[in-house]
């Protein structure tokens, strides 16, 4: 439309000029001049008509258009608002839903630390693990290292240009402001090396951070405090730079706060540390159970910042020259298991640039089901919004053909479509923003925790959005435009003449295919949902072997406050005669940990008369020191024997409790009772005797899925007397039990401040954590699988929604264009149940084309959700027949009401419908 | 069949006035109300050129490139725009010329002779 600039007002004065010489030659041939004038005008025309052609034929005409179809476009989608609606809708929740899911996988799993060149940045172990590792093995790869590795590869690898320490696991403190009248509260903190905050280019917010001269032994004791701790527990006091806190007894200065989004090495939401302490302070802070001495006690992360120039290969090597050096030294102190493991021990280097992040790995598996998911609800969403405007635009062939008969241009009729499918992608997609930002931050809150929403930025990613928008509108827009396209290229006398009468239409394959489309993935989208709620069902509600019911589970820790080994027995005593006085306990018992407490001790054995175990095996089990009672309070069934009692004294026989999977592995066919094994060496084979054996249980909330794992209990008020230093260190710190567990009859309401109150009165310093119903922590547990069983939940809800609307909107239309045949038929005596079935047998027949490809497409897709699936099979025929009617019965339902509506219809009303 | 019926017919009426536009033009340059005359004199008064028309078909040629336009001033010294021939309009002339003239044959030979008209 570009043309030539030519003003308006030239073209005026062509006009003018034209009026003067036309007045001229009439006056020459003898007209006077008025009559010369009026008829020069006369001739001319209508000068304003010119005027105006001509303007319209200029280059801004265009512009005009464009406000006139858009006005156009508004007031008819205002005149149809079920449609309008139902589009924006449909636009809104495709790219809501899908945006909030790529956001959340986007937040958990690729993002960076918010630190200096995330990408130069390399941890050690391609896995990551956790929380403390014995001995000189790692298997299959050193991921752990202790205080002593640590400064040995930092020393000695010149490829890093720093290297930072910090604890795998986050560790409790109770921590109570210095002069404050705040009693102490649980805060969660990280041990971590002098150079960590240099590594990570981070600067403090306020004050200082640690430096490697905060991380010697003798330095004054100092702390760093996370931004959202200072902001959140204490209100941005500034005064806190300075303050000193008593941590576990011990007095330190707060020395900086870090920067605002700075969460450290690992995202884990819940357990954000508050505190960055130094690594010289871990004995301070753990006393008896500290680990940073001992060389094979593997308890620090590492990550590195490499130097420019050095290949991430060759520093690899480095590090794996470093850690043989290491061990070679070491050789005297390793067991003969462990020297034979020598030749196999190595280390790799992963990008450390989005942190240690042991969340991804966890959530990973559900994350991607979730995006696949998402991805198939944006495709039935594309579907639909295709359907809807190719409904529309064939509607509108009438009123095209006959605009084409008037003589309206062909580019202008298509503009007018364009322009309608413009509007509602860009209000549906306004809405899809909207919907995106309150579902991102719904769904990270669903998932972490209304607490963990501060540290996973809920911030919907700007490259999801547009992706998700730009695949919307672009649907939009192409199948918005293609009916108006066929229509203005096909000749408008055939459109006008066929109008209402014609059995075939162009795009009822296309239309019909969607629909079918729509039906098989929703069955696929219910069915996925089917098998997760299914599965969750069962991972929760199996048989853990232990009670969940009124069981209540507190922690707290004797250390912290000081308490010393020979102090602990009286304490666990009047901890237990206490407890038991509130109204509603039924029984008490304190252990190291109990099932889904979270913790976890492992420990090489060895049996009394059978021979030593050879070279390459090694016989492991897991081990728990609890007190007397211990297994009627968390409902662990006895199978055989009895279980510890306050009989078991210091001076009795020392005692053990084995489960079902201890006695099958180490005793085959045998009667445990009465037989010899012990741990820390060949040595102590014959120091428990096996008094009593307990049903499996599960303890670890990580492995569910996997077998039960041999395990034993020892009694907290026996204690073997060793010789090696790490053995004697290991035997004093299993003493100090950290959980207690409650059996109530009834929920108490006032149960917390009970137990708060007892804590206190035996000792006011010592912090107790929250006390948790066992079945709310298993819910807890749970969490990530009911999320993911919730959201496909959802994700098929919608797509249910949506095919029902592709069935309703098909059958819908195709009545209604079939209106003057059903009164024909009418009129020839068909009645209103043989209607109906016609307008049905439509319906059905896609109903069952869209079941024949959903089963197998359900079939198919059954692979990739297996691995999230326990307990049930991924072709569960139940499942499957339930979303098979669930779907049949909705989309059945949707085609329903057209064909009543066709079937109600009186027949010379049908027949004047034209 | 409408619009293509339409559009050939509105097609024929201005190839008509341009056809006659440049054939005009092949004699020097004119001003608009200079062709209408012309055309008008030199048909023997039989075609009458709508005055309205006319300036829509001269903005079409000159967006065509087959004439182009400046001011100057005409022979009874008034202000006018002076329309030309180019090089393509010379061209389009004479391959319209040609399409006209093998038209106007056809359609006399299938009248016949004006005798025969009763």
């Amino acid at each position: 439309m570009l043309r030539r600039k030519r003003p308006l007002k030239d073209f005026s004065a062509e006009l003018e000029a034209h009026l003067a010489l036309e007045t001229d030659r009439l006056r020459e041939q003898g007209l006077s001049d008025e009559e010369a004038r009026t008829q020069a005008r006369r001739n001319l025309g209508n000068r304003l008509a010119s005027e105006e052609r001509f303007y319209e034929a200029g280059r801004w005409m265009w512009l005009d258009h464009l406000a006139q179809d858009a006005r156009y476009a508004f007031r008819r989608l205002r005149k149809t608002p079920a449609f309008t609606l139902t589009a924006l809708g449909t636009l809104a929740l495709g790219i809501g839903a899908t945006t909030a899911i790529f956001t959340l996988v986007n937040a958990v799993m690729l993002r960076s630390l918010p630190v200096v060149k995330p990408e130069e940045l390399y941890k050690l172990g391609k896995w990551s693990n956790c929380c403390v590792l014995g001995g000189y093995s790692q298997e299959p790869e050193f991921s752990l290292v202790s205080h002593d590795l640590y400064r040995h590869i930092r020393d000695n690898t010149p490829g890093f240009e720093e290297l930072a320490a910090f604890s795998a696991d986050v560790q409790p403190v109770g921590a109570r402001q210095t002069g404050s009248t705040r009693g102490a509260e649980t805060l969660w903190t990280v041990f971590v090396s002098g150079n960590y905050f240099s590594t990570f280019g981070i600067r403090a917010f306020a004050g200082r951070t640690i430096t490697p001269a905060d991380d010697r032994p003798g330095a004054e004791p100092v702390a760093v405090m996370s931004h959202a701790a200072w902001s959140e527990r204490y209100g941005s006091d500034p005064s806190m730079l300075g303050a000193t806190f008593v941590l576990n007894n011990r007095t330190f200065r707060i020395v900086g706060i870090a920067p605002a989004g700075f969460f450290g090495d690992t995202l884990r939401p819940g357990y954000t540390p508050a505190l960055w302490l130094p690594l010289s302070t871990e004995p301070v802070i753990r006393g008896e159970e500290s680990i940073i001495r001992p060389p094979d006690s593997h308890w620090l992360d590492l990550i590195g910042r490499v130097r420019p120039n050095v290949r991430p290969a060759a520093l690899e090597s480095q590090v794996q020259v470093q850690l043989s050096n290491w061990l070679s030294s070491h050789v005297g102190e390793m067991t003969a298991h462990e020297r034979d493991e020598l030749p196999k021990q190595t280390v790799h280097l992963a990008p450390g640039g989005a942190g240690v992040t042991s969340l991804r790995d966890e959530y990973e598996g559900g994350l991607k089901l979730l995006m696949m998911v998402s991805g198939f609800v944006l495709l039935i969403v594309c579907a639909n919004l295709a359907n809807l405007m190719l409904v529309r635009g064939v509607e509108r062939r009438r009123v095209i053909s006959l605009s084409m008969a008037l003589g309206a241009r062909p580019a202008r009729l298509i503009n007018q479509s364009l322009m309608e499918s413009l509007m509602l992608s860009v209000i549906g997609g306004a809405a899809g923003v909207g919907v995106a930002y309150a579902g991102t931050s719904a769904m990270v809150r669903a998932a972490f925790g209304a607490a963990a929403a501060s540290d996973i930025r809920p911030d919907p990613s700007a490259g999801v959005l547009l992706f998700a928008l730009g695949v919307s509108v672009a649907t939009g827009i192409v199948f918005g435009m293609a009916p108006a396209w066929f229509t203005v290229s096909a000749n408008p006398v055939d459109a006008l003449r066929g109008s209402g009468r014609s059995t075939g239409e162009s795009g009822a394959p296309v239309r019909k295919g969607l629909v079918v489309l729509q039906a098989a993935i929703s069955l696929a989208l219910l069915c996925s949902a089917g098998l997760l709620a299914e599965s969750l069902r069962n991972l929760e509600y199996q048989d853990f072997g232990f009670a969940r019911d009124n069981r209540w589970i507190i922690r707290f820790d004797p250390l912290q406050v000081g308490y010393k080994p020979e102090q602990l027995e009286a304490l666990y005593r009047q901890l237990h005669d206490r407890l038991q006085q509130i109204p509603g306990v039924l029984s008490s018992s304190e252990s190291v940990y109990t099932p889904m407490s979270g913790d976890r001790w492992t420990a090489a054995i060895f049996m009394a008369g059978q021979r030593p175990p050879g070279p390459n095996e090694i016989n492991m089990a897991d081990v728990n020191r609890v007190s007397p009672g211990y297994f009627g309070t968390i409902g662990q069934r006895i199978v055989r024997g009895r279980e510890m009692t306050a009989q078991d004294s210091m001076g009795a026989q020392r005692v053990a409790v084995i489960n079902e999977a201890f006695a099958n592995r180490y005793f085959k066919d045998e009667d445990p009772i009465g037989k010899h094994f012990g741990k820390g060496g060949p040595q102590y084979a014959g120091e428990y005797e096996v008094v009593g054996v307990v049903a499996d249980a599960h303890y670890f909330p990580w492995n569910v899925r996997e077998p039960i794992t041999p395990m034993f209990f020892l009694p907290v008020t026996q204690e073997t007397h060793y010789e090696q230093v790490n053995d004697i260190a290991t035997e004093i710190r299993s003493h100090y039990l950290h959980v207690v567990m409650l059996h109530v009859a009834t929920r108490a309401p006032g149960l917390e401040a009970e137990v708060r109150h007892a804590f206190a009165e035996i000792n006011p310093n010592m912090s107790v954590g929250a006390v948790q119903s066992v079945d709310d922590m298993l819910h807890e547990d749970f969490s990530r699988q009911e999320l993911t069983a919730r959201l496909t939940s959802l994700f098929g809800i919608v797509a249910l929604i949506l095919a029902a609307i592709g069935v309703y909107g098909i059958t819908a239309y195709g009545a209604e264009r079939r209106t003057a045949e059903i009164g024909i038929r009418m009129a020839l005596g068909a009645d209103r149940r043989s209607v109906m079935l016609l307008v049905l047998r439509a319906a059905l027949a896609l109903i069952a084309m869209g079941l024949a490809l959903g089963i197998p497409l359900t079939l198919a897709l059954g692979r990739y959700l297996e691995s999230e699936l326990y307990g049930i099979g991924r072709n569960d025929p139940v499942v499957l027949s339930v979303a098979i009617g669930v779907l049949a019965f909705t989309a059945v339902a949707a085609a329903f009401i057209p064909a009543r509506r066709a079937a109600a219809i009186a027949p010379m009303t049908a027949l004047r419908s034209e | 069949m409408l619009t293509r019926e339409e559009k050939e017919r509105t097609a024929l009426l201005q190839g008509t006035l341009d056809l006659l536009i440049l054939r005009i033009l092949m004699f020097g340059p004119q001003h608009g109300q200079g062709v209408a005359r012309a055309i008008q004199e030199q048909s023997d008064d039989v075609l009458l050129v709508d005055h309205g028309a006319l300036y829509p078909a001269l903005q079409r040629l000159e967006a065509n490139g087959w004439i182009a336009a400046k001011w100057g001033v005409s022979s009874n010294n008034r202000k006018a725009r002076f329309y030309s021939l180019t090089k393509s309009g010379k061209k389009q002339l004479v391959e319209e010329t040609g399409h006209w003239r093998r038209l106007a044959g056809a359609i006399a030979r299938v009248l016949g002779p004006e005798e025969q008209e009763g």
